[in-house]
């Protein structure tokens, strides 16, 4: 595996996190009580950085110990995970999140090591590359279709389900002309916005 | 691996009765000495898992603890801490988990599930007289010295149909196919009810995914009680009462089986991946053939590895969501650790299949699986393959038979071009089966009864 699969970008990025003495709140125990306001509707930041299909923010404090016969081991740094799975390439994206979450960014970043501000573009897409690892998985639900197509697939399987249980067993001829009332009409009805429509309503919000 | 004492084992662990007549008693223990000693008079009538050679018993006699019964009895705290979260908790808190919610939930239970139940007391008998005459007696001995009070009881018998005792349950359909065999218990070993070894046959499934304290499918074992004594040869139950509402379903099977190119029996075979008389849709899914169901070679020895797109049989049906067999990849790997043995047996009486039937009366099966870990067996299974669709690539779609719907669920009959088989939606699904209670048991070994009667469980 690498950092493509397809038309897919796998990004894992570890930022290492300050280590501050005699602070109050601990930089990693602000990130993660940052993390816990965002909201989790598609309206947080990957919601509106539309080509995410999938992408999570974890802050590693160590390496877990489990006793013995293990040995004892320590990071020399707590780092902030981000993993992403988008379309398109790396550049775009980070020049999305730089642009389109920039509040959030900064908000997370800021308390990591090196991290040069969001305001200067350039700056931000070469620290986050300094940061990058090789991605070696992929979410698994991942293929290689973009976030549109997959919403647009989304709707038209639930949308043809309703379809066939309205109108199986009439005549051809109804049967026909069904269809192709159904199908303008799914063609001139827009996919749903990433992250805003839960797959169930679907269905509801088309027919 | 070791031979098992069946000796040790209760006999509604290893096998089905196959008895036509049953009760199951209610019970709960004022006591704890009391019913110790209570328990100390049962166990002698207990049934063990010995064989019974050429004379079969008149009735059989078991018996299985919920966790309060098991601290009502007394048993060490360090003890009752080390049973497994789900056991300790019960089915009615598993509610939201298990999807036992709307009409399912236990606001809608039978009350005695509501009174916190200690112990079921399982009786089977060849004739209703024999029941009876043993149930009385076994009243008498539980009311003696005040050991235990039967706060409910719940009858059950195979349905007569036409003045014969048969095999079918409510909704028409022949039960009791394809319960998996394991190492050391299997017997009469038929192919299609273990696992899928690579070369395509059928072995027995470890004796650790049915009994504890011996290996499961992973080499591991499963979450047991201390000490060793008390679990080893156990199993837990899972005691569910399914009230079914044959009007709605034989109205929704009617309906839909008009619209249906290939028939309304047809339909109702693709819904269960059997044929009513029991023929799996898989080996024959243009008619029913009695002959491959009176042949223990063929009829529970199939796959879906080459039907993965439904063709004969329904991704969806119930028998193929439940026990997905290799459907899944990984030579049923994957499957292996979700096998469940099935004791089920109808309650209430038949309604003749020429009359619309009603929805009212008491007429169910008694569900009661078997396994070592109810959480990773029966919960995973009702949680994941029943109440939810994506395993089997159904989405959010639920068991067709005994999903929770509640009106909204439906189901895809995936078919061919062929004209009889096309494909087919069913919708608006009613709810075919509701939850009426029930809860989770431990079925201890003869040892172990004995040790919790003597009150000598040591889990140091």
């Amino acid at each position: 595996m690498s950092n493509q699969s397809g038309s897919i970008y796998g990004l894992t990025i570890l930022s290492p996190i300050q280590d501050e003495l005699h602070l109050e709140i601990s930089h990693s125990l602000a990130i993660r009580m940052y993390l816990q306001t965002l909201p989790i509707d598609g309206k947080g930041p990957f919601g509106k950085v539309s080509s995410t299909h999938m992408a999570r923010l974890v802050v590693l404090d160590d390496v877990v110990y489990f006793g013995m016969p293990s040995c004892e081991e320590h990071l020399q740094s707590k780092y902030l995970i981000f993993e992403s799975n988008f379309d398109g390439d790396l550049e775009t994206y980070l020049k999305r999140l730089a642009t389109e979450a920039t509040e959030e960014v900064h908000s997370i970043w800021k308390h990591c090591v090196g991290y040069p501000g969001v305001t200067d573009v350039a700056a931000f897409i070469a620290y986050m590359k300094r940061c990058q690892v090789e991605t070696t998985l992929y979410f698994a639900d991942v293929n290689d279709k973009t976030v549109q197509q997959t919403l647009r697939a989304l709707q038209t399987q639930s949308a043809v389900t309703s379809f066939i249980e309205k109108n199986q067993g009439k005549s051809p001829a109804d049967l026909q002309k069904a269809f192709v009332e159904f199908s303008k009409h799914l063609g001139n009805t827009p996919p749903p916005k990433p992250g805003s429509i839960e797959g169930k309503e679907f269905t509801d919000k088309l027919l | 691996m070791s031979r098992l004492d069946v000796t040790d084992i209760q006999g509604f662990a290893m096998r089905g009765y196959n008895f036509p007549y049953a009760r199951f008693l209610f019970l709960k223990f004022l006591e704890p000495e009391k019913g110790r000693q209570c328990l100390g008079r049962l166990i002698q009538h207990v049934t063990t898992g010995e064989r019974w050679g050429q004379v079969k018993p008149k009735t059989t006699v078991n018996i299985a603890f919920t966790y309060k019964g098991l601290a009502a009895l007394g048993l060490p705290e360090a003890s009752l801490l080390s049973f497994p979260v789900e056991f300790v908790q019960g089915m009615k808190a598993r509610a939201s988990i298990l999807g036992d919610t709307g009409k399912n939930s236990p606001h809608h239970w039978n009350p005695v599930w509501h009174e916190g139940v200690h112990a079921w007391l399982g009786v089977f008998a060849e004739t209703s007289s024999d029941l009876r005459q043993r149930v009385s007696e076994l009243h008498a001995l539980l009311e003696e010295g005040r050991g235990a009070v039967v706060v409910d009881g719940q009858d059950a018998a195979a349905l007569e149909i036409d003045g014969k005792i048969t095999t079918k349950e409510h909704f028409g359909y022949t039960d009791g196919f394809g319960n998996p065999e394991f190492l050391g218990l299997e017997k009469d070993s038929q192919p299609g009810q273990g696992k899928l070894a690579t070369d395509g046959k059928w072995t027995p499934l470890a004796t650790g995914e049915l009994l504890l304290e011996y290996a499961d499918e992973a080499g591991e074992l499963p979450v047991a009680p201390l000490p060793h004594l008390l679990a080893c040869n156990g199993t837990f139950m899972v005691y569910r009462k399914l009230h079914q509402n044959v009007k709605t379903f034989r109205q929704y099977l009617k309906e839909k089986g008009g619209l249906y190119p290939g028939g309304t029996e047809k339909l109702a075979s693709k819904f269960i991946g059997r044929w009513r008389d029991g023929t799996p849709v898989e080996l024959s899914p243009d008619q029913p053939s009695p002959e491959i169901v009176q042949d223990p070679k063929q009829n529970v020895n199939f796959t879906y590895g080459k039907d993965l797109e439904g063709v004969r049989c329904p991704v969806g049906a119930h028998v193929r969501r439940t026990n997905p067999r290799d459907a899944f990849g990984f030579n049923g790997a994957l499957v292996n650790r979700r096998r469940i043995s099935r004791r089920g047996m109808p309650y209430g009486a038949y309604l003749p299949e020429d009359q619309p039937g009603n929805d009212d009366q008491e007429h169910g099966i008694v569900f009661m699986a078997l396994n070592a870990s109810i959480f990773r067996q029966f919960e995973f299974v009702q949680q994941q393959w029943i109440e939810y669709g994506n395993d089997a690539r159904q989405g959010n779609d639920k068991d067709v038979l005994i999903g929770n719907h509640e009106g909204h669920g439906k189901f895809m009959i995936q078919g061919s071009s062929d004209a009889l088989n096309p494909p087919f939606m069913c919708g608006a699904l009613p709810n075919f089966v509701e939850l009426r209670g029930g809860d989770y048991f431990f079925i201890p070994s003869i040892t172990a009864l004995r040790m919790i009667a003597a009150h000598s469980v040591d889990p140091r």
